[in-house]
């Protein structure tokens, strides 16, 4: 379609330059067909071919790449599906009901929730505070979002390597505390008591430039006038972020809130490269760890794959109510 | 991994192969490319495709990749067990193995599916000799008690005894104190333990191993194995030896050829781990090859290279000057300018085989007789329970127990 002096070539010419309608009854000649469709319905199924035409690889590739595994998976999940002891055989709902009562797997669950809890809560203040900040026109701020926006790009292996070599007990951080006097540092990998919070430290240190950009994105769009509307009206700058800025950030707390959820609930690579589910049993595994641990290692990709429809399920019904509950606030301009 | 036949080799064309290789600071990139390279110079026909595991978890790497329908058509020492019973792995006959010492070693169902190129000892006790002398001790254990006399007195000097490893993804580097100890307590009287665990007349929670683990869980209480080191990797945990951050460092015998290559400022002994009573025992694995699999695009031509890749003499001594490996081949001699450490650690291996005292490494079978798949890790995993008191002894052999009952259902 190519725009023209009178118009849009292919379409009708503007209402000015349209001939007056005949007033009665249409020469026969110009009647369309009786086995054609009127011009109008034409152009829209024109128009839905062309939008299936674009359509399609995108459909497709979610076909084949999200729509697919899932239903494997839910099929699987009903299986006794294992690789090194065929054949598989049908067991209805016994992966779930085994789920229920399964101590790893609540283990692992609860880690999950510890670790999205975790994750939610420091990577929004910190990102909030960080974005306030930052939140300057200078050259030097606008290079700090690039450094604290940096772990956002990084692979989280790579992520996962460099925060090994911090925390290992002849680590970084240990070889300073060490040089400060102090005798017995924590074992930040190695006890069973803390390494599930480093685990989520690093989760959220890699997603904090993620939360800084958006609520960053969220504060330039807060109305200039308004903050100084109610500077005049005697609000300080406490009362002006209560009362101004929050409400006006709630699109980025909900956008920040909804990815760090998916994000802890999906927590793997860190577990897997930092501390392999432990030290010991069960003590940083995560649900999406322990899909892994139980399909691949102990080829019981039947459980595995009930686990997997349970986290799933999971993380799509929480998502849905938090995504629900915080966009009851947001403010409609 | 569904290998690239781009043309049959009868014909003198080309057959691409895929070859799963893992890597370490002893087997590095340069390592497996000259092996591969010598290799396939005797095998006209062939073009390998290297893929390199991302940690050296290579059979749970093969899990995955055979789960996607992608396993590898040559895979470097990757446990055969669930493989071999699934058809998975292409077997040796008797005559593509007539060439090893012990072509029966890690038979599963009487088929071989994978070569028994080399003999491992795990583990062998390799010492700081200068913090041994800083500590006043003049002769290696010979009995447990004397093990334990021996960490009291380095404990004392404010040296931590042990080193042990197991952090990030290496957690099986934790191992090898329970491998020692199950050698002394469990398999030197019942050396078939985990066939009699697998008929069901024998379990973890026995007396016998409950005794191993509690060892280890004593030691780690004694403060003779510190918890902290769990969170190094494998790498670090032999660089912390070679530091001196502890003076026993029980390993498998391929720490001999790295101490003796990069040696550090201390002069590194050896010992077998020590049994109750002082009498000799040997744990070792005899194994660890390379196996095919039975969908390679062409299986007798990855056999004849899988063949051609462990029996060559060059590749070999590579093995042992790399990985202080002792090969397993017929009429095989080491290079004769080994370093110490290496002859040290052969001697334990003789010294066993001339008292009849080599048992199996435990959690290093394969075949028949060994632990189901996935459960070796699992117990790696479990072992940091043990040294860090998060669980008791027999809270570790009923998860033992159960883990067993989940991997076999």
């Amino acid at each position: 379609m190519t725009h023209t002096r009178h118009g849009v070539r292919g379409g009708d010419p503007p209402a000015a330059h349209r001939p007056p309608l005949p007033s009665g009854p249409t020469p026969l000649r110009d009647r369309p067909p009786r086995d054609r469709p009127p011009r109008g319905r034409r152009r829209v199924s024109g128009r839905i071919t062309t939008f299936a035409l674009f359509a399609l690889p995108g459909l497709l590739a979610y076909l084949l790449f999200v729509l697919v595994p899932i239903g494997m998976t839910a099929y699987y999940s009903m299986t006794n599906r294992n690789p090194f002891n065929p054949p598989t055989k049908w067991v209805g709902l016994r992966n779930y009901a085994e789920l229920l009562g399964d101590a790893e797997f609540l283990k692992a669950l609860a880690n999950t929730v510890v670790v999205t809890v975790i994750v939610m809560v420091l990577a929004n203040v910190g990102g909030l505070l960080i974005a306030q900040l930052l939140d300057r026109p200078t050259r030097l701020y606008v290079a700090l979002r690039g450094v604290f926006f940096t772990p956002v790009v990084l692979s989280s292996v790579v992520v996962s390597v460099i925060w090994q070599v911090v925390l290992t007990d002849d680590g970084l951080l240990n070889s300073a505390l060490r040089g400060l006097g102090v005798e017995d540092p924590p074992g930040w990998l190695s006890d069973p008591g803390i390494a599930l919070y480093t685990i989520a430290w690093v989760i959220t240190w890699q997603m904090l430039g993620f939360c800084v950009v958006v609520y960053l994105a969220g504060l330039q769009g807060v109305p200039r006038e308004l903050q100084e509307a109610a500077a005049i009206d005697g609000c300080g700058p406490l009362a002006r972020f209560r009362n101004v800025t929050w409400p006006m950030l709630a699109p980025a707390l909900t956008i920040n809130t909804v990815m760090l959820l998916i994000t802890g609930f999906k927590a793997y690579d860190q577990i897997q490269v930092i501390t392999n589910g432990g030290p010991g049993t069960g003590t940083t595994t995560t649900m999406a760890f322990q899909v892994v641990q139980t399909s691949f290692n102990g080829n019981r990709v039947g459980y595995g794959s009930a686990m997997a429809a349970v986290m799933l399920v999971l993380v799509a019904c929480v998502s849905v109510l938090v995504l629900r509950v915080l966009q009851r606030r947001e403010v409609t301009r | 991994m569904g290998a690239e036949a781009e043309k049959p080799a009868a014909g003198g064309g080309n057959v691409t192969l895929s070859f799963l290789v893992f890597e370490t600071p002893n087997l590095d990139a340069a390592f497996w490319d000259a092996a591969i390279a010598r290799a396939s110079a005797k095998v006209p026909g062939v073009t390998i495709k290297k893929l390199v595991t991302p940690n050296v978890d290579r059979t749970g790497y093969a899990k995955q990749l055979d789960a996607s329908g992608n396993l590898p058509d040559i895979l470097q020492s990757v446990n055969p067990a669930g493989f071999a019973q699934a058809g998975k792995f292409a077997a040796f006959t008797a005559d593509e193995l007539k060439n090893f010492v012990a072509p029966t070693a890690g038979a599963v169902a009487g088929k071989i599916y994978q070569l028994p190129y080399n003999t491992q000892v795990i583990p062998v006790v390799y010492y700081n000799k200068t913090q041994f002398a800083e500590a006043g001790v003049t002769e290696t254990p010979t009995t447990y008690q004397q093990l334990l006399d021996v960490s009291a007195k380095l404990k004392a000097k404010k040296i931590t005894p042990f080193v042990v490893g197991g952090g990030g993804a290496d957690t099986w580097a934790d191992m090898y104190p329970l491998t020692g100890t199950v050698a002394t307590d469990v398999y030197k009287k019942t050396p078939d333990w985990l066939t009699q665990r697998a008929a069901g007349s024998v379990k973890f929670a026995d007396p016998a191993f409950t005794s191993a683990a509690q060892k280890i869980s004593d030691l780690a209480k004694q403060g003779y194995i510190d918890p902290a080191g769990l969170s190094r990797s494998y790498a670090d945990t032999e660089q912390a030896f070679r530091d001196g951050k502890g003076a026993m460092y029980p390993m498998g015998s391929w720490f001999a050829t790295s101490a003796d290559n990069k040696k550090p400022d201390f002069e590194i002994g050896a010992f077998p781990w020590p049994s109750d009573d002082g009498s000799l025992v040997v744990p070792t694995f005899t194994g660890g090859g390379t196996s095919v699999s039975s969908t390679a695009a062409d299986v007798d031509l990855a056999k004849k290279w899988a063949l051609a890749f462990d029996e060559d003499q060059q590749n070999n001594d590579a093995f042992v000057k790399a990985d202080g490996s002792i090969p397993a081949i017929k009429g095989y001699k080491p290079p004769a300018d080994m370093g110490p450490v290496y002859k040290a650690t052969v001697e334990i291996y003789e010294r066993g085989m001339a008292e009849n005292a080599i048992v199996n490494a435990f959690s290093q079978e394969t075949g028949d007789g060994s632990l189901p798949p996935g459960l070796a890790d699992k117990t790696a995993v479990a072992v940091q329970d043990l040294i860090t008191g998060k669980k008791p002894t027999s809270e570790f052999t009923a998860y033992l127990d159960d883990q067993w009952a989940k991997a076999t259902q």
